[in-house]
């Protein structure tokens, strides 16, 4: 079924049509979650939110931009206000995150797997101490792979704004690590 | 170039292929300086590590779950959305009372002194011997005194003298 039609009949309450569109874009929205708060069941839950915040603002969207970006929106707008919340749950990079992470690679060997979690692990950890305006465009193009463009539609931010900010964002991250790094004693393959 | 320069370039590199010409005085400073090579090494190690690994799926039943929340919510919002509209109406009313208030406290209604009869009806430009033309055109004399009675009393009622 054509998505304006969906949109439509979602907008007039009809439950079957929302529920096409959550299929079209449980993933992207989840992906996007996942890439905040690096935390399945968090995410998770953050995606249901936004689908609830997006199902109820229907009525209001009209369709000036695409649906696609529109949620978006919702979905970095809900996320940023989840990281305000959980700002001060934030949790230190341990050896347990670090082996909540480990994913297996048949091609790599323990010793390499367990390494670059530890290395993933640090940078996340230092991500996540970022502040917000550098969090969400280092999620949003960094880790979901975003183009300035739809950075720029999503953030409603000039694509100068959002070159400036990523390059000042990437900066910020090198910065912080390194100094962690060095705070550390050891340069952890970076 | 400097090292500034050279930092803004191999940023703007990571996202678009450079011009052969920016990538010229790129790679001959790069050359020249360990600094700046290490940092393209350290800002490469970062983005890589930074694009996800495979992102888990939702939950499972995500559809049904939301779908489910949905429907909760929808219940409840009727009663919000009444509780909402009676704060706003309350809030509204205050506001209007306060403005009223106020509005009289600063601008008293002035009293508008009572217009005697004359005044009343030069002012509405009605000729004063309309009321008494039926009156006066009676050729009983009478008539004319009964009239002129009834007149009178209902001018007291009225409250005029």
């Amino acid at each position: 079924m054509d998505e304006k039609e969906l949109i439509r009949r979602s907008q007039g309450g009809d439950g079957e049509a929302f529920g096409v569109l959550i299929e079209r874009y449980k993933g992207k929205v989840f992906s996007l979650a996942y890439g905040f708060t690096r935390d399945r069941t968090a995410a998770d839950d953050l995606a249901q939110e936004v689908f609830i915040k997006a199902y109820f603002s229907l009525p209001r969207f009209k369709a000036k931009s695409e649906f696609g970006t529109w949620l978006y929106r919702i979905a970095v707008n809900h996320a940023k206000d989840y990281l305000r919340k959980n700002r001060s749950r934030l949790r230190d990079v341990s050896i347990e995150d670090v082996g909540e992470q480990r994913l297996a690679a048949a091609e790599k060997s323990q010793e390499d797997i367990q390494s670059e979690e530890e290395r993933r692990a640090l940078v996340l950890g230092v991500l996540e101490r970022l502040p917000e305006k550098y969090r969400t465009i280092l999620t949003l193009r960094d880790i979901e792979g975003m183009s300035y463009e739809d950075i720029s539609r999503i953030l409603g931010l000039s694509p100068g704004t959002v070159d400036s900010r990523l390059h000042r964002a990437r900066q910020k991250l090198r910065q912080r690590l390194m100094s962690n790094i060095n705070l550390q004693g050891g340069n952890n393959g970076l | 170039m400097d090292c500034k320069k050279a930092e803004r370039f191999l940023l703007r590199s990571y996202d678009t292929p450079s011009g052969p010409e920016e990538k010229a005085e790129l790679r001959g400073h790069l050359e020249k300086c360990p600094a700046c090579r290490k940092k393209d090494v350290e800002y490469r190690t970062i983005l890589g590590l930074l694009r996800p690994g495979p992102v888990p799926e939702p939950l499972p039943y995500f559809r049904e779950r939301l779908l489910a929340r949905i429907r909760e919510k929808e219940k409840e919002i009727p009663g919000l959305f009444g509780l909402k509209l009676a704060h706003r109406a309350v809030a509204f009313c205050l506001a209007v009372f306060f403005v009223f208030g106020v509005g009289i406290l600063l601008f008293p209604p002035e009293e508008t002194p009572e217009l005697s009869q004359a005044e009343r009806l030069f002012l509405q430009n009605e000729n004063p011997l309309t009321e008494t033309a039926s009156l006066l055109n009676q050729n009983r004399a009478e008539d004319k005194n009964m009239m002129l009675i009834f007149a009178s009393v209902d001018d007291r009622k009225a409250g005029r003298r």
